[in-house]
This record gives C-alpha cells, structure tokens and sequence, in this order.
C-alpha cells in the first residue's frame, strides 16, 4: 500500500516486560506538512510510541513506514529522515557546555549544509541569539527547550518528533513555545509529531490528534474528535481537566468552539474508540 | 632538603625516573579522560574494574613471578577486559539501575581473586603492592606501556570530543542524530579499563580511582567552560601526580596512598579557598 504518507505506524504493540502492553495496535499516519498531536493521561504510553519511533526503543510488533520505506528495509535506522526532541529535563547538565557548543555537536556530524540555516539564524527563529554563549545549566526551561528546538532544525528535517516540549513551563511559557513550534511548521512545513499535556493548544494547533492510554487509541482528524473520547482516554470528567489544564470556565465560546465543535458527532463512544476490548 | 635531595635521586636512579615518566604519562591520561567519568556517572563501573582486576592479578600471579611485567600486565589485563566487557554489555541502557549489578560484580571477581591467590599464589606479599601501589615495581616496559596507552588514549578521546560530550551531555539527542552510541560506550570502559590495569603498580587497584575521579571534579567545580573544564584536569592531575610521587620518595611513603591522600588534599584545600574567596567577594 502506498500513500502521501511520510510517517506511517501499524499496529505497534509494545511492553516493557513482555506481560503489560504499554501500546496496543496503535495505526497512525502522518502527511508531508501535517502536525499530529499526541494526548493521554501520564503512562499512557505516549513517549514511549515516541522513542519507538525515534529508534530508542526496539519496535517489537508492528511496523513503521518512513516515506513509504519499511524502517527495517534501511541499512541503518533512518535517523536523518526525522529529529527528536527528548523532554529538556532529560539533559545531563554536569558538563559546563554553552548554547552554541550545543548546537555544533549535532551540525559538526551533518554531512551537507545546503538550503540549511547555520546555528545563529536557528537560534534566532526561536530567539535565543542572545543568549548564544550562556551555559545551557543557568537557561530557564522555557529557553533550554527553545535551543533543543532549533538543534532539531540544523539538518531541515520532514519530521520533527517532540516529547513534551512544555513540560514544567508555566501556561505563559507553554504558549509561547507552541506558537513558535506552530511558527516554524508553517514556514519550514515540516511534519510535526508532538506530545503534549496542553490539550487545548493541541487542539487547535494540530492536524490530526491521536489518544491514547494502556487500553484504548484513537486517532483521526480532530473534528471527529469528542468530549466523550477525551474522557474515556483520560479517565476522568472532560471539564475537570479542561479547568486543570487552564481555566478555560469563563470563557464558554471557546469551550464549545473546540471541543464540541458543530460536526460532533452524538455517537457512542465506545463505537469510535479503537482497539478497545 | 628531604624534597630536593629527592628530586635529584629521580635523576640519578633509574627507576626512580620511570616511575616519574610512568606518572607523568598516566596522569596526563587520567586527567583527561576524568571530567567524562564523572559526567557520565561512571565512578562506580570504574571502581568496579579497579576491583575486578584483583582476579586478573591473582591469577598472573599465580602463574608467573611479580617481576614479570609484561606477562603479569598481559594476563590481567585479558581477564580485566573480559569483566569490563561483560559490565558494558550488561548495563548499557538497561531498565534497572547499572549499580546494583556492578556492585553484585565487583565484589564477586574480587572475592574469587583473593580465593584464587590463597590457593595458588606463589608469593603471598605480592599481591599488597598491586592493592595499594609500589613504585618499586615500576619497570622500563611499564613506563612504554604507559606512553603507549596515553598515545591511543589522547586521540580515541580528542579527535571525536564533540561526539563524547553530545553523548554526555544529551544521549538520545546524540543516538537520533546517528552518532553509535553503543560503540562509544563500550569504547570507553575499554579505555577505561586499559588505564587502570596500568596505573596498578603506581596507584594500587584500590587507590587508583582517586587519580580517575579527583581531576574531573576538580575541573567541573572550577571551569566555567569545556576548554576548561579539560585543561584544567590535565593540568591539576599532572602537578599533583608529580608532587604525590615525590613526596612519597622523599618520605619513603606507598605511592598510591601518598598520591591519593596529595590528590585529596590539593581539592579540599581548592574547595576551601574557592569558599574564603567567595565570602571575601560577597
């Protein structure tokens, strides 16, 4: 089967221990210039589909299609198709290393720099120039996952693949990234693959949305996306988390407009969620 | 007087000057790979391959004679190898702490060691030269094989730096912008393991982590910057290094003890003044 694909997942199943799968059967597609956004309570497995398909994790059934090339069919796993941005905290900051030592270390291994930025134009797209020779230790969350953004962008990847960029910001610095990320997918058109906890940016920022907990995936353009669907992945009532991700309760239009918008469905929820038992 | 009728005993005795050269070659090495075992969380495995060497020497000794170098270097350092590769693939990105299985490890081979050399050794003292070091022992061939190692070691470590340090800094960043992260790590206790299983005779395999471990921290308490943070390793081990083995000879103290305890000494007192100079500054 061949597609306008340039990711494409079917039926990864995946479990630590070989007896509690983690994911279940989860099929997904993402097209050249789409975003897809990943949502689920925490465990759900949604960074662990990440580093499955950044090659960190070993793909244990299922297959993972990168412009329509099976990943095993490469000699070596296709790592310059993509760039992944592991969550900031995941830094091991003993190392005394500035911002524009950083940014080397990935643009000292590509192998061509044509149509490429250089380092200081990526810092500038997401406004840390400035800060080029401070220590990536004394940067603020905020600005430490803006210089894993740009490093991600030195070899012009199709795909970028982000774990949780606004983990540990506060809704200010949340929104901020997202809007640069939102800014660069659409002068790049680079595909987008991010998991986030910031549902409502998700949302309205993505193409397409994929849900998932241990048991239940759901993946689909996000006007088929429901308040129902939501509730089942996360387990818990829908404005609940929508008051705890950002208090969203004096502003009912908005509300309406994103999450029961004018196409929903009055469908059982069960009848659209897939890979439920 | 003690120190300088010393030094000048380095120049008229042959061994006394391998010892120097064999200190000197090995400190330059020791300081510069040190700064990356810290940052890299790697104190522990390299305690545990200076302490798994102790089965590697119990069985050289059992074999051979303790003024055979090379034979005994050899020996030891096969099966040291042998250990530190069983570690690297066992505790490379694994779920469980790496810890805990370099703890059950380390303790084990050198609990077979010492069972080994009560059984089969042929001299029963040799053996607590090489725990806490003897510069006695040091030989022509030790002083090459030191010289050898840095010169492997020097450019294994600077020619690919910003592939160590993205590793250090940013493993998954690294391995999904293709650097062979694998290959790095079992490279590195590799070289690891060559530098301890040559540094024995002068630091002892109990001491040795002290000429490992102090450089680096030292380095990344004071550097504001990579560059630095490498030079001033070197810089620091090297100096004390050569301070430790002269006072040891002038004093007519064990070598890896003095040079441990010189090494110690030097950070303290760094981190002491480092302390008076910020309260002054304040």
């Amino acid at each position: 089967m061949t597609d306008n694909s340039i990711l494409r997942a079917e039926n990864i199943s995946f479990s630590y221990d070989g007896l509690h799968p983690v994911l279940k059967d989860v099929s997904f597609s993402i097209n050249a210039g789409e975003s897809l956004g990943v949502l689920g309570p925490n465990g759900g497995g949604k960074s662990t589909l990440m580093k499955i398909i950044a090659g960190l994790l070993k793909l244990k059934s299922g297959n993972i299609f990168f412009n329509n090339t099976l990943s095993t069919n490469f000699n070596n796993y296709p790592y310059h198709f993509f760039s992944y941005v592991p969550q900031n905290s995941e830094l091991n900051t003993t190392l005394p290393v500035n911002v524009s030592e950083y940014m080397e270390f990935t643009s000292s291994l590509s192998q061509s720099s044509k149509n490429n930025l250089n380092n200081d134009e990526l810092l500038n797209l997401v406004g840390m120039l400035e800060k080029k020779q401070s220590l990536i230790s004394s940067l603020s969350g905020g600005e430490r996952q803006r210089v894993l953004i740009a490093r991600s962008l030195i070899n012009s990847p199709q795909l970028i693949l982000l774990d949780e960029p606004t983990k540990g910001l506060d809704s200010n610095g949340q929104d901020q990234l997202l809007s640069i990320i939102q800014e660069i997918q659409n002068k790049h058109k680079t595909a987008i693959m991010i998991v986030d906890h910031n549902i409502n940016q998700i949302i309205k920022n993505c193409h397409k949305i994929l849900c998932l907990n241990r048991s239940l995936h759901w993946h689909d353009h996000k006007e088929m996306l429901t308040k129902d669907v939501l509730e089942n992945i996360y387990h818990c009532e829908f404005e609940h988390l929508l008051i705890h991700e950002k208090d969203l309760s004096s502003n009912q239009i908005v509300h309406d407009h994103q999450f029961c918008e004018h196409n929903h469905r009055h469908q059982d929820p069960h009848s659209i969620l897939r890979g439920k038992k | 007087m003690a120190v300088i009728n010393s030094l000048k005993e380095f120049i008229q005795y042959d061994f006394l000057l391998f010892a120097l050269l064999g200190t000197i070659f090995l400190s330059i090495t020791c300081g510069l790979i040190s700064p990356l075992i810290i940052a890299r969380k790697n104190a522990f495995m390299g305690s545990a391959i200076s302490h798994s060497t102790l089965l590697g020497l119990a069985i050289a000794l059992s074999l051979f004679s303790a003024e055979s170098s090379l034979p005994i270097f050899l020996t030891t350092l096969s099966i040291t190898l042998a250990c530190t590769l069983f570690l690297s693939y066992s505790t490379y990105r694994q779920k469980l702490p790496s810890d805990s299985l370099i703890g059950i490890f380390y303790t084990a081979t050198m609990a077979l060691g010492i069972i080994i050399h009560s059984l089969f050794s042929k001299s029963k003292s040799d053996l607590l030269s090489f725990l806490f070091g003897n510069i006695l022992l040091l030989t022509k061939e030790d002083v090459v094989l030191s010289f050898v190692l840095m010169f492997i070691c020097i450019p294994i470590i600077i020619i690919p730096l910003k592939k160590w340090l993205f590793l250090t800094y940013d493993e998954e960043g690294a391995i999904t912008s293709g650097i062979k992260a694998p290959f790095y790590h079992h490279m590195f206790f590799v070289i690891l393991c060559l530098l301890i299983v040559t540094s024995i005779k002068l630091a002892g395999t109990v001491l040795v982590e002290t000429m490992l471990l102090v450089p680096g921290f030292f380095a990344l308490k004071f550097s504001k910057s990579v560059k630095q943070t490498f030079l001033f390793s070197v810089i620091f081990s090297t100096s004390l290094s050569i301070i430790g083995i002269v006072v040891s000879n002038s004093f007519g103290l064990p070598s890896g003890a003095t040079l441990a305890f010189v090494l110690f000494f030097a950070l303290v007192l760094s981190l002491f003044v480092k302390k008076i100079y910020n309260l002054i500054k304040r």
